[in-house]
């Protein structure tokens, strides 16, 4: 599951800018970690971020099926095919240094991934336009971001109902793997084309309705901010940058 | 009457297309006409409501000769298909609805007023607090026509807008257009459904090709349509009937 999921955790009521800055701290501190203990250890915060959001199962789910095939590759480019030392497990050995690699890598990336899904799910879009219009932030740019947060459950809404036509129509999505990749081509077609026919009359209608304005756009109803939550933006900001100190020193000593 | 738009001798030719959509159509729509647009599919009746308010070619792309003077301070449209034009960032019906006033900057009581008023007229009010993306086809289309009206337009365009709706709500949408013109909107209206558009326009409009072939009074203009030709064919008098049951009881008689 990709998108917003609606709720009444903490982190659906906190401000957008705060799950947006939690989830940009996990991505800036996953590269500034280069152990495979402490980027394990972001996982784990990945995760702890998601059960506060209430989308635990959701957000592991979808971040493992998503880290899965990259965990897969790094395991075989590092583990097996990585430099001396080698361990021997049975018949296979294993490169160490390699498997140290691939889990600090494969671990960046699932925290990061958790980490933005769990955005995703809590941060609702219309919050986020809300709260990004509330401090000026000129219309387009709050669309971009937005519609970016909506895409994937629109395209995923609209891919079962092409499914669902095509499948009326006659279109057998079992059999063989060449079959399966047949049937690709009636399911992505329609959805690519649709979705294009579909942009254009909705930027026809959302000029209509003075998106393309320019002018400054009334915040309706901007959510909630507080001392404490900007504290914590400021803090995390700061966390980052002394994870960075701190792996910077570490290299050059 | 003040006229909203002004067109004179205007060709529209689409990007890359190698025959005119638009072949010298001159006209003018004043406030409180209802003008319905007739003519075979590709006629140029969607053609004509973009040009009319616009949109073509500044959004649309293509060349337009001839000259076109919109007096409308605001322009509404409104496309048969309600999904497109939602802004896919609201989560109620009622931000949805305020979308609009609410990119022009307009106070925030006052954006609320003008949504409320809207939904009001359309009939929505009791729907302010659903999600829009869990509406049916008809009840979406009156969202987005009262999207159009909270931006208090001085031309409303409407492409086919009870394509999505059933019989009852087709009338209901066609029976709201006479208060609004007679409030001073100007309404355009391309639509299939002669009958009920015949009912409230008061003025028509027959493309062929993209040219004007016809422009006066609905009774007057529109036998020339497939009802009109029947009636003709069926020997009955002028003025023509203009829907099929007026036709059938004046064959009764």
């Amino acid at each position: 599951m990709i998108g917003y999921i609606a709720g009444r955790s903490p982190l659906h009521r906190a401000h957008p800018y705060t799950t947006l800055a939690l989830a940009g701290a996990v991505l800036f501190a996953a590269f500034a970690m280069t152990e495979p203990a402490t980027v394990w250890l972001l996982v784990l915060a990945g995760a702890a971020l998601a059960a506060t959001g209430g989308v635990l199962r959701s957000s592991v789910r979808t971040a493992l099926v998503l880290s899965l095939p990259i965990w897969a590759l790094l395991f075989v480019l590092y583990g097996l095919l990585g430099a001396a030392p080698r361990v021997a497990l049975g018949p296979v050995s294993f490169s160490a240094p390699g498997i140290a690699r691939a889990l600090v890598l494969g671990g960046r990336v699932t925290a990061i991934v958790l980490g933005f899904l769990t955005a995703l799910a809590t941060t609702s879009p219309h919050r986020l336009v809300e709260a990004m219009t509330a401090r000026g932030v000129p219309f387009g740019r709050t669309f971009l971001l937005a519609s970016t947060l909506t895409v994937l459950p629109r395209m995923r809404e609209r891919a079962a109902r092409i499914l669902e036509a095509q499948q009326c129509r006659g279109l057998r999505l079992g059999g063989s793997v060449l079959a399966r990749v047949r049937a690709l081509g009636p399911l992505a077609l329609p959805l690519i084309l649709g979705a294009l026919a579909e942009v254009d009359e909705q930027v026809l209608a959302l000029d209509v309705r003075g998106a393309a304005a320019g002018g400054p756009r009334t915040a309706l109803d901007p959510p909630p901010d507080s001392r404490p939550q900007r504290a914590l933006r400021w803090g995390l900001l700061l966390l980052v940058a002394a994870a960075y100190a701190w792996k910077f020193r570490r290299m050059r000593g | 009457m003040t006229p909203r738009v002004s067109l004179a001798g205007v060709t529209f030719t689409y990007p890359g297309a190698d025959r005119v959509a638009l072949r010298g159509v001159s006209l003018e729509i004043a406030a409180g006409e209802i003008v319905v647009v007739a003519g075979a599919a590709g006629a140029g009746a969607s053609t004509l409501l973009l040009v009319a308010t616009g949109l073509a070619p500044r959004l649309v792309g293509g060349t337009l000769a001839g000259s076109r003077t919109i007096e409308a301070r605001r322009c509404g449209i409104v496309f048969a298909r309600p999904w497109t034009q939602l802004t896919g960032l609201c989560s109620t019906v009622a931000d949805e609805v305020s979308f609009g006033p609410a990119c022009a900057g307009r106070p925030r009581a006052e954006v609320t007023e003008l949504a409320a008023r809207a939904m009001q007229q359309l009939g929505i009010a009791h729907l302010a607090l659903r999600d829009p993306a869990h509406l049916s086809g008809g009840e979406l289309q009156r969202v987005v026509v009262a999207a159009a009206l909270a931006l208090q337009p001085e031309l409303l365009a409407l492409d086919d807008p009870a394509a999505e709706l059933d019989p009852a709500a087709a009338d209901a949408l066609y029976r709201m257009l006479p208060p609004l013109a007679a409030a001073g909107l100007a309404i355009l209206l391309a639509t299939p459904d002669i009958e009920r558009a015949a009912r409230v326009a008061t003025r028509a409009l027959v493309l062929e090709e993209g040219a004007l072939v016809a422009d006066g009074p609905p009774a007057v203009v529109l036998p020339a349509t497939e009802v009109g030709v029947l009636a003709r064919a069926a020997g009955c008098p002028a003025p023509y009937p203009l829907d099929v049951p007026a036709l059938l009881a004046r064959i009764a008689r």
